[in-house]
């Protein structure tokens, strides 16, 4: 790494590019061997980051004279990006959220107002025309300045997302409340933990067979000294009824208010509705993705099923047919609130924050 | 981020972690030195073989990048201007790969062991490598296995220069190789390898006793465990390689460090691991499991759907009960894709198909009411209708006409057109080469264990290496040579004759055994003969013979020579005691070839000579007494794969391993220690 660095200052063009892919080769590597198993090694705040920076790297270090240019070079890679593992959203998320930038900067540069009226409607569409192609092919000279700019701002704003849930936590959890979750997620553990801080409460982890993230989680919890109890998945609708709130975490929220979570959470989920418990979803704004979830050959994942029945079991592999899935589908209408970095939505609401975060035209790359 | 903080990490890491900062480097065999695929491997390298439409190497590049492997070296043989095209075209040769791949041929290559030995000659490797072949499919991550081979080699300075990975699997486990069945005794704590054996189907196992004697208290002997052909090496292999040049294969590296422990001082040691795939495709029984392991995402990441290999077009798409479509499948009205399909891009199928468990190429058209089940279709393949085919495999360009019916384990080879209306018998081979003709092509190809070499060919190799022994015993006799030499004489002619051990020790045999004739004429008396016999040799003997095999080896080539001298018949017993007596031969090995060997009229009426059978009485009787009272006195020698020579102070506690209850069988050792 050192000599790459070393070369990037002093010699610039063909060495730069270089570089660059062999720094987009090696991150599409890795997303690719990207979790054995539970997951991704890393958390999908830290894959946003990294999808960022590597971003803001090709916009400083590609070839390109006006924003036309720019857009599409970060379509080809995103679309590389997204197609090396298909289920880790959070990388598309941030590729439209910085064609988003693009386009509002080219639009400032060029002094309209275009970020105010991208809405959708019947009067617009007839009038239509709007900021096509061909009208990004203006050259500015600041152009790059500003959109390296913008995208550190945003690379800020990835920075403080799990601070910014945590802070809501004391306007959702009382004292002496039991909280059920599910497996692990780092945003929950840090809203539950800031809690904690002012009030007592009582955790419930689900274990979340056959990874078993929430035993994680759990010791997590108790190192934060939280009272925090186990149980079985098979458990959960038991549970349930001693139970005031639900927080869960979420890999992605759909474009229809849905959840692509852990496996689990569609029955916590279901559990809860019975109930009529509050569920309540930690999730940033990087998780909103435009995918839908009908759009079936991408949505799920599975693994190697050596959780479920080990390799070491011998013969009794070559008679059964073992599968395991990662992620179970919440349809929107189990939840109640999303809370996110920039405040606490509805599901109903989340197809507005859609259109606020990305643009209508980026959302198939 | 910075570039300051890349420089003072930079700084930082070299003063302190020099070793840690060298590139790790593997070593990849190509080739398989076997004709286990023979008819398909004559068109194909093993490497390149699609398995789930990705040649293999390609796998195993994978697993070797992903454990962060920095420098490989692929070593080609045969074909390797195919592999070398491959690997060019593939996104191991970019640029921008993080695994820099070299690519070395040669056609001299016979063995594992020769690319060992051009390894050290060429001075490749600086330091530990994985060394692997080209057939091998993981996803085992090795960096704990390479941690704890380095922390052994900084503890005890070069000691271990070997950890094998093996994964955990049962017996019984589909994906276990047969060929490599293998038992190891290991120590629990430090993880050393004892013993090391395959097990080759036998249903007794024996273990000599000193290798529980010394080291630790806590032993395992586990037969759970599946070899992934994943080893870990110092570059102190490559010069064993080279220093010992009958190595051949890895299993004959281990056997001889741990033969060699106690002088050379070297350790293999083990790792097992229980998450990870790791398995060679070693057969095409292998194949099958491994393929279809693949296809039920047991090697998750190197699932189908990744496309690893970053191939323009080889994506496709994954949907329940693990069945994977690529671009532009079109399957027709009423065909089913039952369970664990894999179908390659640009591929029709007909209506009315049932497809289960099979892998289909690209480029393949599939007629109507055909069923697959187990099924490996490489590319371009054309099925006609009403095709039945089962756990076969059908290679690139092969034409299966109407109504042709392949049953079990069936090979179609590159370009076979079959039928129509036929239907194939389990286990048939067809191939557009001429079997006979290939025995003579192949013999320089493929030299291997399985020994399917031309006759009249190794006739004459014997027989110049016979010459060459005689001359070397007779020039040790005129000029005293020390026997450590003729040892090693003998060793490197073995070597540049191509003769496997047994080979040696029968010629060894014979050599011996006629040296009096040639010296004196045939009309030597009994006493005369047996006088001059075996003057100075026995350390040369007792070399080479060392397993209860080696022995009987040994006692056949006896044989054989006694039947040929018609008058010398006699002599026999008196070679047989002398032999004995100077502790060549064991006594076990003797009556048990009494016992069993007969295999003719001739060789029977040897054994009934009055002389032989009286003389094996009293060896048993003597045998008998050593176990019974005089242990103390009588130093009885236990034979043991590590043919260490030591006596043993509980004879009656002999390590046997049953693998399973039934009947094993009764070998006199048992017989012995009970009574």
């Amino acid at each position: 790494m050192g000599q790459l660095v070393n070369s990037d200052n002093r010699m610039p063009g063909a060495d730069k590019e270089a570089d660059l892919t062999e720094r987009i080769e090696a991150f599409l590597a890795d997303l690719k061997r990207g979790g054995c198993g539970t997951g991704p090694i890393r958390g999908s705040g830290e894959t946003a980051r990294e999808t960022t920076a590597l971003l803001r790297k090709v916009t400083a270090q590609a070839r390109w004279s006006s924003a036309g240019d720019l857009m599409e070079i970060i379509r080809k890679e995103g679309r590389r990006m997204t197609a090396a593992q298909p289920s880790e959203t959070t990388v598309g998320n941030m590729v439209l959220r910085v064609l988003k930038i693009i386009r509002e900067e080219y639009a400032r540069s060029r002094g309209s107002s275009e970020e105010t009226d991208q809405q959708e409607s019947l009067h617009k569409l007839l009038t239509s025309g709007g900021l096509s192609e061909e009208n990004f092919r203006q050259h500015f000279v600041h152009l790059k300045a500003n959109v390296i700019e913008a995208i550190n701002e945003l690379l800020t704003e990835l920075d403080g997302t799990t601070d910014n849930i945590a802070m809501q936590a004391l306007e959702h959890i009382h004292s002496n409340e039991v909280i059920m979750t599910v497996g692990r997620s780092r945003t929950v553990e840090a809203f539950l933990k800031d809690a904690a801080r002012k009030r007592k409460f009582h955790v419930i982890v689900a274990e979340c067979a056959p990874f078993c993230q929430g035993h994680e989680m759990a010791t997590n919890l108790s190192k934060a000294s939280i009272e925090t109890t186990v149980i079985a998945d098979a458990a959960i609708f038991a549970v349930m009824s001693r139970v005031n709130k639900v927080i869960i975490g979420t890999q992605t929220v759909l474009a229809n208010g849905g959840l692509r979570a852990v496996n689990g959470t569609h029955t916590v989920a279901l559990a809860a509705r019975h109930h009529s418990t509050p569920l309540i979803v930690c999730a940033p704004m990087f998780k909103l993705s435009p995918q839908f979830p009908n759009e079936e050959d991408t949505f799920h994942k599975f693994v190697s099923p050596h959780e479920v029945l080990p390799f070491t079991e011998g013969e009794i592999l070559s008679k059964v047919n073992v599968h395991c899935p990662v992620f179970d589908y919440v349809p929107p209408e189990l939840i109640t609130l999303f809370i996110s970095n920039i405040g606490g939505n509805a599901p109903s609401y989340i197809y507005r924050l859609m259109s606020e975060l990305y643009h209508p035209e980026d959302h198939d790359l | 981020m910075s570039s300051r903080g890349g420089k003072q990490k930079k700084g930082n890491v070299t003063s302190e972690q020099e070793e840690e900062e060298q590139p790790l480097q593997a070593v990849l065999v190509a080739d398989s030195f076997n004709r286990r695929f023979f008819p398909i491997s004559k068109d194909q390298p093993r490497a390149l073989l699609p398995l789930g439409n990705v040649a293999m190497i390609d796998y195993t590049l994978e697993f070797l990048t992903s454990t962060g492997v920095q420098e490989t070296f692929v070593f080609c043989c045969w074909m390797s201007n195919k592999i070398k095209d491959h690997l060019l075209k593939s996104k191991w040769c970019r640029p921008t790969s993080p695994n820099v791949v070299h690519i070395i041929t040669s056609d001299l290559y016979r063995s594992l062991g020769d690319v060992l030995r051009d390894v050290d000659a060429k001075n490749l490797v600086r330091n530990d490598f994985i060394l692997v072949y080209g057939d091998v499919v993981s996803n085992i991550d090795v960096s704990q296995a390479l941690q704890e081979h380095r922390h052994r080699r900084k503890v005890d300075k070069n000691i271990s220069v070997m950890t094998m990975v093996f994964k955990e699997s049962s017996p019984g486990h589909k994906s276990r190789c047969e060929e490599d069945d293998v038992i190891v005794a290991m120590d629990s704590k430090s993880k050393r390898v004892l013993h090391y054996q395959k097990t080759q189907g036998l249903k007794k196992l024996q273990f000599p006793m000193n290798i529980f004697q010394h080291g630790s208290d806590e032993f395992e002997i586990r037969h759970d465990l599946l070899d992934c052909h994943i080893s870990i090496c110092s570059p102190q292999v490559a010069e064993l390689f080279t220093d010992n040049f009958d190595y051949q294969t890895r299993n004959d590296f281990v056997r001889g460090i741990l033969v060699n422990e106690e002088i050379l001082g070297n350790q293999i040691h083990l790792y097992v691991t229980q998450d990870g795939y790791g398995a060679r495709v070693s057969n095409l029984q292998m194949y099958d499991s491994v393929s279809s392991d693949m296809v039920r995402r047991w090697v998750y990441p190197l699932t189908p759907e990744a496309n690893f290999t970053d191939q323009q077009g080889q994506g496709c798409t994954h949907s329940r009960h693990n069945v994977y479509r690529g671009a532009e499948v079109s399957l027709g009205h009423g065909s089913q894709m039952e369970e664990n399909v894999l179908i390659g891009r640009d591929t029709s199928i007909g209506a009315n198909c049932h497809i289960s468990n099979s892998v289909i190429g690209n480029n393949c058209t599939i007629g109507d009411n055909v069923v697959l089940d187990r099924a490996h279709m490489w590319n371009n393949v054309h099925i006609s209708s009403n095709v039945e085919i089962h756990q076969s495999v059908v290679c690139d360009g092969a034409v299966v006409k109407e109504a042709v019916h392949l049953n079990k384990q069936c090979v179609l080879a590159y370009n076979v057109v079959i039928g129509p209306n036929l239907s194939l018998p389990d286990g048939t081979v067809v191939s557009m080469h001429h079997p006979e003709e290939e025995e003579e092509d192949d013999d320089d190809e493929f030299l291997s264990d399985d020994q399917e070499v031309g006759h009249s060919k190794d006739k004459t190799r014997q027989k110049a290496f016979q010459l060459e022994v005689l001359g070397t015993l007779q020039r040790g006799l005129e000029e005293n040579i020390v026997c450590d030499n003729l040892v090693l004489e003998i060793n490197s002619l073995k070597y540049a004759y191509n003769i496997t051990l047994k080979e040696v020790m029968q010629i060894l045999t014979r050599v011996v055994l006629e040296y009096p004739f040639q010296q004196q004429g045939t009309q030597l008396t009994t006493l005369q003969y047996t006088g001059s016999l075996l003057p100075t040799w026995s350390p040369v003997f007792k070399n080479y013979i060392k397993r209860a095999q080696d022995h009987l080896d040994c006692l056949s080539a006896v044989e054989e020579l006694f039947l040929e001298q018609d008058t010398h018949q006699t002599a026999m017993v008196k070679v047989l005691m002398k032999m004995y007596q100077l502790e060549i031969l064991e006594e076990e090995a003797i009556l048990k070839w009494f016992s069993t060997g007969a295999t003719n009229d001739k060789s029977r009426q040897l054994r009934k000579n009055q002389g032989v059978s009286t003389t094996l009485q009293s060896l048993y009787i003597t045998a008998r007494k050593a176990l019974c009272g005089e242990r103390d006195c009588f130093p009885v020698r236990r034979t043991s794969v590590c043919g260490t020579v030591r006596p043993v102070q509980t004879p009656g506690l002999n390590t046997e391993v049953f693998l399973s209850s039934s009947a094993p069988e009764v070998y006199p050792v048992v017989e012995r220690s009970r009574g």
